[in-house]
């Protein structure tokens, strides 16, 4: 497998970070203040969607003040007793922890990452030891989220410091696309560069990542064009904050692949809606479960003509649910990894390509490399060495299709 | 519908809304301050996110006037060939003559640089 750019160019330090400049600042202040015996919050979250640099600047501000990073993720957050055994002795003062590398002794910075990937549900007491931990102040402690959750994190957006990162502008992603283009030696057109950043929409790991793509001869025409494929959090976002049903078409048009996952996401948004009045709450869910009996019958029978209603009346409902007032709060339907990973082949090879290749190499968990990156590594991926993903990449029920 | 108001970090402003009990929920954010007369005074962005989760329920966010990072300008977003896909949202963006540079990338790397180690400090 080649060197994803990504890996291959993100920054070792903060000021090398395009983007969210006071998000970082802050961040850095905070710390700085932190090591100053300054602790008025038990720590710091991180929130904003996936691709615009949190991670990354958390391992550059840990590079830039030496610190050492002990990271936990979603995979660590089953139950109290987990957290504990992998972090509570670093926050008794007796342990003086640090952590020597290279001749250098270091502090130790604990990241929480994917803080919401804890299910409020099934929450055996993670959460409640990620604030216990944080309470004692005695190690940094920085949290990550995607969307937190006003009630189940509401403690932790209480007492944490929050600090948003947002989407990088179109102008923001050009520098960071230049860089690269410089160092690599690209001779790409500016018409190319332009729809890369255009399709990005703000991810600045998706847009490396078409960067990669474009230099390596994808034809452009087809990324921009009929698949867009964005993440299906970035595609629930567009969705829910659009009120023109073109635009609210050509999204799922070009994301055709995760048409039933956006239904069953606005599915549980419109029963959860606390904005929208019981009688159009009524209503819409009539018409859903209209369209859930078309989908049960699509799937059942193989009948896929099926499909063309399914497509004419969908952009309506999410039109009309989005002026009733949904809104998004950010859940990944918990199924949608479990389709995936249903199939056992695709599975095994997923764990094999994760642990050989990915594992240590990209700050992140399984389940983060499953809903967020595999989609772009999936291009990549040799047919011999990975014949069900492929398989399954091709088939277009996963990921990138270009 | 949604209304978009400007303002600037720690300049006062008035809010278009009747806020009734909100406006103790607002002012109990850190951050954010009211000055009696002259209106709500935000820091920093955190304390601006913190009030819009609260605004939006009525149908308004605030978004910070937009200015170079690089130099300081005001970033025309109106003539900008991305503004049908830029939500203008960010704190800051880079403004047409310095994209137009050739070092603007070292360019964009210094000054953060500087602001950086201003935290430092
Ligand atoms: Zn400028
Ligand atoms: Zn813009």
């Amino acid at each position: 497998m080649k060197m994803l750019w990504t890996e291959k160019y993100r920054p070792r330090v903060l000021n090398e970070i395009v983007g969210n400049e006071e998000a970082k600042r802050e961040l850095l202040k905070w710390i700085v203040d932190w090591q100053r015996g300054i602790r008025d919050n038990p720590g710091v979250l991180l929130t904003g969607p996936p691709g615009i640099g949190k991670t990354t600047a958390v391992y550059a501000l840990a590079n830039e003040l030496s610190f050492h990073v002990v990271e936990l993720n979603a995979s660590d957050y089953r139950t109290a007793q987990s957290i504990y055994a992998k972090v509570g002795h670093l926050t008794q003062s007796n342990t003086l922890d640090s952590f020597t590398s290279g001749g250098v002794r270091r502090n130790i910075l604990i990241f929480f990452d994917e803080i919401d990937g804890i299910d409020p549900k099934a929450d055996t007491g993670g959460l409640k030891a990620v604030l216990d931990i944080a309470s004692k102040k005695e190690v940094p402690i920085i949290a990550a989220a995607n969307v937190p959750d006003p009630s189940s994190h509401k403690e932790l957006l209480k007492s944490f410091k929050v600090i948003e990162f947002k989407p990088l502008t179109p102008r923001q992603i050009s520098i960071l696309l230049r860089r690269i283009i410089a160092s690599e030696g690209l001779s790409i057109s500016d018409e190319i560069i332009d729809k890369i950043i255009r399709s990005s929409r703000g991810d600045a790991r998706l847009a490396v990542n078409l960067l990669q793509e474009a230099a390596a001869g994808v034809d452009i025409e087809f990324v921009s064009t009929p698949m867009e494929n964005l993440p299906f959090d970035i595609l629930m976002k567009r969705l829910s904050s659009s009120l023109s049903i073109t635009e609210i078409r050509n999204l799922l048009n070009s994301n055709s692949s995760q048409i039933e996952d956006v239904f069953y996401a606005y599915f549980d948004m419109i029963l959860r809606s606390g904005s929208i009045s019981l009688e159009e709450k009524i209503r819409l869910l009539g018409e859903w479960s209209k369209l859930d009996i078309l989908f049960g019958r699509m799937n059942k029978k193989r009948y896929f003509s099926l499909f063309r209603y399914i497509n004419m009346l969908l952009p309506w409902l999410i039109y009309s649910a989005n002026r009733a007032g949904a809104i998004y709060d950010g859940r990944i339907p918990q199924y949608r990894l479990r389709l995936f990973i249903l199939n056992r082949g695709a599975r095994e090879e997923l764990n094999n390509l994760y642990n050989t290749y990915l594992k240590g190499r990209l700050h992140c968990s399984y389940r983060k490399f499953v809903l967020e990156v595999f989609p772009y590594v999936c291009g990549y991926l040799k047919e011999d060495e990975y014949p069900s993903l492929t398989k399954l990449c091709k088939k277009g029920g996963y990921g990138v299709t270009w | 519908m949604v209304q978009y108001m400007k303002i600037r970090y720690g300049v006062p402003f008035q809010i278009p809304r009747r806020l009734g009990d909100r406006f103790k929920e607002i002012v109990g954010i850190k951050g954010v301050r009211y000055v009696r007369q002259q209106g709500f005074v935000v820091s920093d962005k955190s304390a601006l996110d913190a009030m819009n989760r609260i605004l939006i329920k009525m149908g308004l966010i605030l978004v910070p006037d937009i200015r170079c990072f690089i130099c300081g300008m005001d970033v025309e977003c109106d003539e900008c060939s991305y503004k049908d896909v830029c939500k203008r949202d960010a704190g800051s963006c880079i403004c047409s003559t310095c994209m137009s540079r050739e070092d603007v990338v070292k360019r964009y790397y210094d000054t953060q640089r500087t602001m950086l180690d201003q935290a430092l400090h």
